[in-house]
């Protein structure tokens, strides 16, 4: 626990407003993120994740919970550690009449920051020529640089991103890969919130999936996947029927498709080859499928409520579970779990 | 420190402010190039005639005291029919008046500064309170509606420090303008007057009282832009303030004035915040009570009553510092989205 750079436990946030009522966005939650990290924080639309961030951030007020930065109690002590956390919330809005050097000149002003910095990290975020004009002439993309420029202004320790890849274009997402990694190797701590699933398994090791306000799953990559592997494979042959059959004869669990079979529980894809050759039907291709961190993603959070049903936001259910109550911890699990 | 010096220079790269500067400049250039041309500087020919005149008039006041006084003695004097003689002589006593006749009274087509200084200096104040307001409201309200606070913020993470600085900041440079303009402004009359005008009787006491207005000009200038930052803090927006202002003037001094007369309640105008506004910077101002006569059938009845600058700077204060106090205590405590 001592090397925590984030410490989140039982943390509640409920809105109230006087026309829809109460509002739980965050329902006992918690988060640990750990010195050096590259942590994915995830989770389904309307989940909580900004909300998280922001009561961490002390924007808004959490209700109940404790909540620790770089071993300074949030929010209480936020301004003792301010200095060295850079962050971003949810695509950050800018004063449209300011330049984006003078936005972040304003900003160096105010923390105290060599205002000689600005040109560097609007440089590193690939706005040098761009910086001495209007905001509110920038692309979606470069407000979203603009963005990550001011949480890089001041060499933060820890670094948390909500969503910095929103309206990136491919290129920039991947500078945003080589940054977040280079920034990585350099020691810093970062919290990334993404829905691009597939950039978060490139560049995370740590992940912490949210759902409905609480957490569902958190620990390393490697091990949630592993968690999460069914020791499926895909099997083509030219026989499906007769291949399901002798594979079901064998006792192995078998799902049939248009054009391939899925057998799962099979550590050993020897199992499956040896099962169909001795009868004379010949293995066309024989493909482990691993879990990635999409499917384990949906498989936690994306199972509408009614099946056939678009699902809604705030609507997901772990699958069997019809309440949210669960907590699947599979960093505590571990591989054999 | 620097948490300062980044608000100034937040505030004087506002293009609203800019522009309320360019007005101002403009309004003041049109005001002195038509004062100019309208203005010649008295022959000595004109200020002779002028000051028969006022020494003429004089006359005739010390002759209407002196018959006044012939009268009380039960002198006889020589009656001029239609001539009214108060029954207090000392009304009449022309060392008793306010203010006697003086050259510059009688000359015409000439810019006299003690007669014009204090309507200009009005006026100018007038703009100066628009222009404390209107910056007051937008800085802040632009600046929370662009998300330029929680940007803040995530830098300085002290609400109270925040806004704190950010009044100052408001109140310091509209007061810093406000000097600027309103000296600027009189020393080009003052220039003006005595190139193509005529100074006037210039003594100690017109510069006394000319100080005077100008001090509580500049005071009230500094209310409004107080109020209007409050406002707008509480209101999350620009518009706030301006709907709060013209809400309250059409229901209260509008409205409420129609339903304070048709329920016949003794002395409306003292309920209205308008007349405090004119009571502190005309130093009093006499009110006519409807109500105060009604009862008496005959004889004398005075209902007129005065409003004195003190308790109107006492209602004031006390309406700025409630509002703002009432910012302060909800930005604190408020969810920033
Ligand atoms: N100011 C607010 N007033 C009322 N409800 C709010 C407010 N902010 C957030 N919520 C609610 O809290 C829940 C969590 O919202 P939050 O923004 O934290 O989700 P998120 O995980 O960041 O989603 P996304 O992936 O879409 O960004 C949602 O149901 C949302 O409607
Ligand atoms: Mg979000």
């Amino acid at each position: 626990m001592t090397s925590g750079v984030i410490e989140i436990e039982g943390l509640r946030k409920t809105f109230h407003s006087l026309r829809r009522g109460r509002r739980v966005a965050v329902d006992g939650f918690d988060l640990l993120v750990e010195a050096g990290q590259v942590h994915g924080f995830l989770g389904p639309n309307g989940s909580g994740k900004t909300t998280t961030l922001r009561a961490l951030l002390g924007l808004v007020r959490a209700d109940d919970g404790r909540m620790r930065v770089l071993g300074a109690n949030a929010p209480e002590q936020l301004p003792q550690v301010a200095g060295r956390v850079g962050a971003i919330v949810e695509s950050p809005q800018f004063y449209g009449n300011f330049t984006g050097y003078r936005t972040l000149r304003l900003l160096a002003l105010a923390g105290g920051v060599p205002v000689a910095r600005v040109d560097e990290v609007l440089a590193q975020v690939g706005l040098a020529d761009r910086g001495d004009e209007r905001v509110k002439g920038y692309s979606l993309g470069m407000k979203q640089r603009l963005a990550v420029a001011s949480a890089l202004l001041k060499r933060p320790e820890l670094l948390i991103l909500d969503e910095p890849a929103n309206g990136l274009d491919p290129a920039g997402i991947r500078e945003m890969r080589d940054l977040v990694r280079s920034l990585a190797a350099n020691g810093v701590t970062v919290l990334i919130s993404s829905h691009i699933l597939a950039e978060i398994q490139l560049i995370c090791d740590h992940v912490t999936i949210i759902s409905r306000g609480r957490r569902v799953t958190a620990g390393p990559v490697v091990e949630v996947l592993a968690g999460f592997d069914h020791n499926e494979h895909l099997v083509r042959v030219d026989d499906l029927d007769r291949a399901e059959e002798l594979l079901l004869a064998a006792g192995l669990t078998v799902t049939g498709h248009a054009d391939h079979l899925v057998v799962s529980g099979v550590p050993d894809p020897t199992t499956v080859s040896r099962t169909l050759g001795e009868q004379g039907v010949w293995v066309r291709e024989l493909t482990p499928l691993r879990p990635d961190l999409e499917s384990v993603f949906l498989e936690l959070t994306g199972t509408p409520a009614h099946p056939g049903v678009p699902r809604q936001v705030d609507g997901s259910t772990p699958p069997g579970q019809p309440t949210t109550d669960q907590e699947i911890d599979l960093g505590m699990r571990g591989v054999d779990a | 420190m620097n948490l300062i010096r980044a608000e100034v220079e937040r505030l004087s790269a506002r293009r609203f402010v800019q522009l309320m500067i360019v007005l101002l400049m403009l309004a003041f250039g049109v005001t002195a190039a038509t004062t100019l041309a309208g203005s010649h500087q008295p022959t000595a020919v004109e200020l002779a005639a002028a000051q028969r005149q006022a020494t003429a008039n004089i006359r005739g006041m010390e002759l209407e005291h002196a018959r006044c006084l012939a009268r009380e003695r039960g002198e006889p004097f020589r009656d001029d029919p239609g001539l009214y003689l108060p029954s207090d002589c000392s009304e009449l006593d022309p060392a008793l008046q306010d203010r006697l006749p003086v050259a510059a009274d009688y000359l015409t087509g000439v810019f006299t500064f003690t007669r014009q200084a204090e309507p200009l200096l009005y006026f100018l104040v007038a703009y100066l309170v628009l222009f404390g307001f209107l910056v007051g409201a937008s800085y802040i309200g632009a600046d929370l509606n662009s998300g330029g606070v929680v940007n803040l913020l995530l830098w300085r993470p002290r609400r109270l420090t925040v806004l704190g600085t950010k009044l100052g900041t408001l109140l310091g440079t509209v007061l810093t303008v406000s000097v600027l303009a309103s000296l600027a402004y009189l020393v080009t009359f003052w220039v003006i007057a005595q190139i193509a005008g005529y100074p006037g009787p210039t003594n100690a006491a017109f510069w006394a009282e000319l100080g005077a207005i100008w001090g509580r000009g500049l005071t009230l200038v500094l209310l409004a832009a107080a109020i209007g930052f409050a406002i707008a803090t509480m209101g999350r927006h620009t518009a706030a303030a301006l709907g709060a202002v013209a809400a309250y003037l059409v229901v209260w001094e509008l409205g409420g004035r129609i339903v304070l007369q048709i329920l016949e309640v003794a002395r409306p105008d003292q309920l209205m915040l308008a007349s405090y506004v004119g009571a502190w910077l005309a130093g009093e101002v006499r009110f006519w009570d409807s109500t105060a006569c009604r009862t008496v059938t005959s004889g004398y009845c005075d209902g007129s009553y005065t409003l004195t600058w003190q308790p109107a700077l006492v209602v004031l204060l006390l309406l700025t510092a409630g509002l703002a106090a009432s910012a302060f205590a909800l930005f604190r405590r408020r969810d920033l989205l």
